[in-house]
Formats: C-alpha cells, structure tokens, sequence
C-alpha cells in the first residue's frame, strides 16, 4: 500500500547535514522532525521545521563567522 | 551550504567604496557610514554625525590627496603623485587604521597627536598641512580636535643635561602655571644665572631636520624651523618622578617630553662606537631615526617595523648615534646573543665594551662606557641571584644609562615594564617591535611607559621597495569529513574539538598537498606550525618530518635546524609555537599553517615573519637589489568550525597592514586520489579513533612561559610543560615560577593555569591577570 507523507526534502553539504542530523537527536523523541536521512547530502523532514532549521543554521555560522569590531 | 562569502573582512569593501566613488565624494561618505556603523567617539546620535555631504570640496581637489573627515578619519589616496609627502606626514600625526592597496585609512587620535607634537611638530603646522593636502576645507570638528588636543602637549619639556633635570617651555607663562603647583614648586631649584622671571633663557636650534623639511618645504611652511627663546628652570633629581606625574593629563594636564640632550653630555663617558661603513640604513630606517634625533637631541619613544626588516640595524644605529652607555633587552637569551651579534656586526665596538648577561653566560663590563645586552627577566627579576650576578645589576642600577634599548615590546607585560625602567636610569629609551597589538589591550600603557610611537613603516611599501619578502597569503578552505564533523558536533566533545578541527583528515591531505607540491615542484623550504602538540606529533609522525617542540632538547633542536638549512633532503620541519618568535630560521620561504593559538593577531603577524625577511646574500639584501620575493603563508582551516572565526580573526591585523588572503577551497586536487594518506574511509575512521581516545590532556594546547598576555588563554587550560623551560634551558630560571616548578612536573600538569583561580597573595607576585 502506498503511504504519502507531507515534508520538506532538504539538500546541503555533508557537514550541515550532520549538524541537522544532530539538531534532531538532541530533541526529544517526540519532536523529533527528521523522517528519512536519504544520504549524505540530503534528507526528509517534517513540514514545520523548516524556519527552525534555517535559524538554527544561521545562527550556527554567525559564531564562526568573525566580525571586526571597528 | 557552507559559505558563500566571506564576512569578516570589511575592509576591503569598505576601501572600494570610498575609492570607486572618488570623484564623487558626497555619495563616497555616506556609503562610509553604512559600513562604519556605531563604533568610534563621535556618532552619539547614529551616523547622522558620519554625514560629510556638506564639506566644501576645493577648486584643485584632484591634485590633493586627501580626505579629512570631521571625525577624525583621514582617507589617503595612495595613487596620488604626492602620496609619498602625505603618507610621511600622516604617520607622525594620526594612527593607520587600515592600509590596503590604494586607499589608506588614519585616526587622528589624542595620543597620535601627541606623537607628532613630541616630533617637533606645532599645531598649526599640523593644521597648515593638512589643510593644504585636504581635498575638502578641514572641518570645523577636526581644527576645533587638533587644537584641544595639542594645547598643552609639548609645551613642557623635560630635559636631563650633565645630569640636571631641567623643565623647558618655549613659554614662559606656562612654566608660570606649573610653578604655582605645590610638588612642582617645592622640587625646584634656583640658580644663579637667571633674568627677571626667574628662568634660564637660551636658544634652541631649527626644530625639525631633514625629510620633514622637504614635507615641510612642499607645503610651504617653514614655522616650526624658525629660531626660538627656551625658558627652563631645574629640579631636582629626586622628584623628577612626582613632577611628571603631576604633569599627566589627569592633573595639570601638559604631558612632558622628554629628550636627551647627548652632545652636550660631558658627564657620562663617550663610547668609541661608529656604523661600518657597509651598514647603509635602509630609507624607511633612516626616516625611522630621523624621527628619533629630530632635532639633534635624542627623543623616547617607539618605532615600528615589520620582522626582517631590520630592526636590530635602527637600535645599533640609534645607539652608535648617542654613543654612551647602552642597555639592550630581549625577550630571551637566544636573541640577546643574536642582538650581541648585531652589534658586532654593524659597529665598530670593541669585543671588549660588550657583554651579555643571561643564566648562563655573566660577562662583567669593563671599562666606563659600554653595551650591556640582557633579558628583561634578569633585570626585572625580584628573588635572591647569585652573588655574581647580584654585582652586575647593581652595576646596571648605578650607572646612568644614555639608550634603554627594548626589543620586542609588545611582548613585555606592562608591569614588568615599570619595574625595568624604575631599576634602571636611562636618559632616553628606544622600544622596537613589529606588531603593535595585543590581545589584551595593554599596548596603550606603553605610549606613558617608553614614549609615543615615533615612526611605523607601512609593509606594502617596504614590500614594494623589496626589502621584505612578497608574501602570498592563503586560507585553504577543508571541509570537515562526515564522520569528523558530527563528532565536533556532540556535546561531550567540546573539549576535543580543537583537536577534531585540526585532525580533519581533508585538511591533512591539504598539508600533505602542499608540502609535495612545494617540495618538489618548487624546490621551498617549508615550516609547518601547530600548536596543539597531539596534531604536531600525528602529522609529523605520518608524513616522517623532523619536529621541534618545547620539550625538545636544545642539542636535538639545533641539529634539526641545522639539518633544514644545509641538507638537501630536509626541506620541511614541524614546528610548535617555540618557533612564534625565538627560532631563526632565515631559509624558510613557505608557511603551512594547521592550528593556531585561538585568535591571536600577533602570533598570526610573528609567524608571517619568520618568511618575511627577504631572501638572497646580505649584500644583496642590503643594496636592496638581487631580491626574490616569493614567499607563501597558507592557513589551514576547516570549514564550519570554530576555526573559521579564529582564522578571520587573526588575520585582521595582517589586513591592516595591507595584506589580502586569497581563498583556497579546493585543496586537495580531486585528482589526487590514493596518493596522499586518509584517502580511504577506514583509515579515517582509526584517525577519528585515535583523536577521540586521547586523553583531554594530550589534545590541548602547549603552553610556554611566553604566553602571559594572550586573554584568549586564560579559560581554564591543561598546560603540557616545556621540559627546556623546567630546567632553564631558555633563560629563564630566575622567573621565580619556573624554579618553583622543577619539583614536581607530574603535579603540575594536573594543575589548570587559570590566574584567576590563584590564591590572592600569588595574584599580586605574578601581577592580576
């Protein structure tokens, strides 16, 4: 039988999708949004994270990222 | 994803935008601001401050320089025909804040100010001359600046002459004002030779000499050469201490400048000392000691050069210049016998007028005048010696010494610093260094401390000029391995994600890339830095390259380097951060860069000079001729990781000074396969093993002696000891911490360095951090 499910699929580099695929174990199992890791590059989530992972991401790179203070 | 564009470097978007729109400058301003936004003095009410459509622009503006902002920001153009004029004039008055290629960037700050008045520079002179180079009329902010700032600085002079302190005013009613101050008046003290108001009057000499003439001549302005009345009185030696403090901005408010007045100096002994006639300064050396003997008269104060671009040349000079007595101090014994050389080398002093005093060799001066070349440790040092060493700092104390030569002063803690010049009696001192900047922000102590910054080359132009190496510098991007990167990801990880980052194997295979490839392709001799000691060992371990390391011993280090400057076979060698400052290594041309001590600028600027000096036979180096400028410094980092701020970070200072990284991001070639190690996942997967079983300890950073300044060290670090350092191989066994520690090594490995965990009465020994 066929069984659809509504999501988002998601495709970076190999280090941010590690970063996601940490993100979600650090959930607790019930919000856990990842469905399927389809490789290393690319993935299937819950619709509604989307935002979350973005900003999560965004966030992530501003502390690497140096800004001069002057 | 990853990064798209770099972020951290504004500066040379921020040069674009004010030099694409140069012939328009209303729209060059404002896009200024945007950039700028909210960070100096001026802009309390957001950047609306930072609007300088108003300014008038002259007739000829084209054939003038320079813009002056009014807030104090001073963009040079470098392509004008009189760059050379106004970059000299604009060194002695503002501060660069960012040099690239074709846009410069000055601050006029109270203390550049202040600088350029303790060159012989008047306020209307300054005022005068940048007028003339103005594009725009100078603001109203900046003249209004100018004067506030400079009223009072050089009105007030102190003076030593045959060893009477005299405070010198070209005005009289200053010296007036200065009287009616209790300390002031009660240290004074009354000669005979005196007219109506009580104070000596003579005639001082043309003020400024040589290149700032021609500057001078050019702007037309010939003020400050004029003939002048000086007016002094004397005071006695002994409060020589209260008055100048009662002369600091925070009390009376006329900061003196103090000169030496070595001509006339009849009572310390003259020592036979002149340059060899082969010792040709360089320009920038000679404007350097120009700035220096301005007016015949030896000024305190800094001068900063780029490494290799021979500092230690300017110090013999000034010091054969002055001929008296003269201190020098180094960081450690390697180059106090370096600077020992020096002095042999570029003057004619006789073997027998110069000693070193280190741990190990304690040579007593004879005769009265001489150099006497220590570190500032065994100066500094506080505890017991031994009696033979206590007999020559008492000779150090009770001579009056004519140069305090300070090498490296950036390095010295500032604490350290007042009890060396409290220790010694010094007529003038002499501070030299390459990077002005420290982690810590202490580097503004110095300017009360030594003096102000007297002259700062500008490395572009000594580049050009070859005098230093061309550089290439890199960042090479290595994306982190799935495996590594989740890894660095988990929590409990946290303290080994240095090590993570470092051990990346795509970053391995980068470094072992480019050591093939300048190798063989390029016949270079290469230094690879880390500084965490467990990436150091597994990198030089798998690639079977020599390493050197704190715990190395010296006989073991000098055959390796020994081994990479005359062996064809040795071309690379591993270095710890032991190499930052004290190795000399003058064959080295490329730097691969794994791990770094977190964001420091300093160690970034230090390690690029270790390539710096240019290459090729002294003669060749000295006429600035046969030159070969190749030289490449490549950064290591992986992507997505911490490294990336840190590397940003650390570059900035080199940005400053000019200097672009190139990004590199696809290093190892894909081609290259199997050829280079970690290229097959299960060697990765024991790499990862290997990271993650080491102990917290093994994977930390080394610590040495040396790093009592950096902020960024004092979170709470497991320190790995430095078996040289515990047994005084490197000078420093009067540092009362590193005799205290040979007890016991295990003991103190265990022990975090955090000073602020110290107990309170070590905290007050070593200084709070």
């Amino acid at each position: 039988m066929v069984n659809a499910t509504k999501g988002v699929f998601i495709s970076c580099d190999i280090p941010m999708a590690q970063y996601i695929i940490n993100m979600n174990a650090s959930f607790p199992a019930s919000d856990k949004f990842i469905i399927h890791v389809l490789d290393s590059t690319h993935m299937f989530v819950q619709p509604h994270v989307e935002g979350m992972i973005r900003s999560q991401i965004a966030k992530f790179r501003e502390d690497n990222t140096y800004v001069k203070p002057n | 994803m990853g990064y798209g564009e770099k972020g951290g470097k504004p500066p040379f978007k921020k040069f674009k935008g004010s030099s694409k729109s140069q012939d328009d400058p209303r729209k060059g301003f404002v896009e200024d601001d945007d950039v700028y936004g909210g960070d100096d003095a001026y802009d309390d009410d957001e950047g609306k401050t930072k609007d300088f459509s108003k300014l008038e622009l002259k007739q000829d503006h084209t054939n003038r320089p320079l813009w002056a902002c009014g807030n104090g920001r001073i963009f040079l153009e470098t392509f004008s025909p009189l760059y050379k004029q106004a970059y000299d004039f604009l060194i002695a008055i503002a501060e660069p804040v960012c040099r690239p290629e074709s846009m410069h960037e000055y601050n006029l700050t109270p203390h550049s100010l202040y600088a350029a008045v303790s060159v012989g520079l008047e306020t209307e002179t300054v005022i005068s001359v940048l007028n003339k180079l103005s594009k725009t009329k100078l603001p109203k902010e900046m003249i209004k600046f100018i004067h506030d700032s400079t009223a009072n600085y050089g009105k007030v002079k102190l003076v030593l002459k045959k060893n009477r302190y005299f405070i010198e005013s070209p005005f009289p009613e200053v010296l007036k004002t200065l009287l009616k101050d209790d300390t002031i008046s009660r240290a004074r003290i009354i000669s005979e030779n005196v007219n109506g108001d009580g104070f000596t009057i003579s005639k001082a000499a043309g003020e400024i000499e040589g290149t700032h003439d021609e500057l001078l001549n050019e702007a037309e302005v010939a003020a400050a050469a004029e003939e002048k009345e000086t007016h002094s009185f004397e005071i006695d030696p002994s409060q020589v201490e209260n008055v100048k403090q009662r002369c600091l901005p925070n009390a009376l408010n006329y900061p003196m400048l103090e000169e030496y007045d070595f001509r006339n100096d009849t009572v310390n002994p003259d020592l036979d000392m002149e340059l060899k006639p082969q010792a040709q300064p360089r320009p920038y050396q000679e404007k350097s000691l120009s700035k220096m003997f301005g007016n015949g008269r030896a000024r305190s104060g800094i001068i900063v050069l780029p490494c290799g671009a021979g500092k230690s040349l300017v110090g013999v000079s000034a010091a054969c210049r002055i001929k008296k007595s003269c201190l020098c101090l180094a960081t450690n014994a390697v180059s106090v016998d370096q600077w020992a050389f020096q002095f042999k080398l570029w003057s004619t002093i006789r073997e027998e007028n110069i000693c070193r005093f280190t741990s190990d060799s304690k040579e007593r001066f004879r005769g009265n005048a001489g150099v006497v070349v220590t570190t500032y440790n065994m100066v500094a040092f506080g505890g017991k010696r031994s009696e033979e060493s206590e007999k020559i700092i008492e000779e150090i104390r009770n001579r009056e010494w004519g140069l305090l030569l300070m090498d490296e002063v950036h390095v010295v803690p500032a604490h350290m610093f007042r009890k060396v010049i409290s220790i010694t009696k010094s007529h003038c001192k002499l501070g030299l260094t390459a990077t002005l900047v420290r982690e810590d922000e202490r580097i503004t102590d110095l300017n009360f401390l030594i003096g102000p910054k007297l002259y700062e080359a500008n490395w572009l132009d000594l580049v050009k000029g070859g005098f230093i190496a061309n550089v290439q510098c890199a960042e090479v991007w290595c994306p982190m391995t799935k495996e590594f990167f989740a890894e660095y990801l988990k929590k409990e990880n946290s303290k080994k994600r240095q090590a993570l980052y470092v051990m990346n194997p795509n970053k391995f295979r980068a470094c072992e890339f480019l050591i093939n490839y300048h190798e063989r392709a390029r016949g270079d001799k290469i230094i690879v830095f880390a500084d965490n000691l467990f990436a150091l060992t597994e990198y030089a371990m798998k690639l079977r390259k020599p390493m050197i390391y704190g715990a190395t011993s010296h006989v073991e280090r000098t055959k390796i380097l020994q081994a990479f400057k005359t062996s064809k076979d040795v071309n690379t060698i591993f270095l710890s951060k032991v190499g930052d400052n004290s190795i000399d290594i003058p064959e080295a041309n490329v730097i691969i860069q794994i791990s770094s001590h977190a964001g420091s600028r300093r160690q970034e600027a230090q390690r690029l000079g270790r390539i710096l000096r240019a290459k090729g036979k002294l003669q060749d180096r000295m006429a600035g001729g046969k030159e070969e400028y190749n030289a490449f410094f490549y950064s290591l980092v992986s992507t997505d990781t911490q490294e990336m701020y840190y590397s940003t970070k650390r570059q900035q200072f080199l940005i400053d000074q000019g200097y672009s990284f190139k990004v590199i991001t696809s290093l190892p070639p894909a081609d290259e396969g199997p050829s280079l190690s970690y290229y097959h996942i299960e060697d990765q997967l024991a790499l990862l093993g290997k990271v993650l079983s080491a102990g917290d300890d093994a994977v930390g950073l080394e610590q040495l002696e040396e790093d009592s300044d950096e902020i960024a060290l004092h979170n709470a670090r497991r320190s790995h000891g430095s078996m040289s350092a515990m047994s005084g191989a490197k000078g420093m066994v009067y540092m009362e911490y590193s005799t205290g520690r040979n007890k016991g090594q295990g003991q103190m490995k265990s022990k975090p360095k955090d000073p602020a965990k110290r107990h309170f009465l070590f905290k007050r020994r070593y200084g709070a951090p």
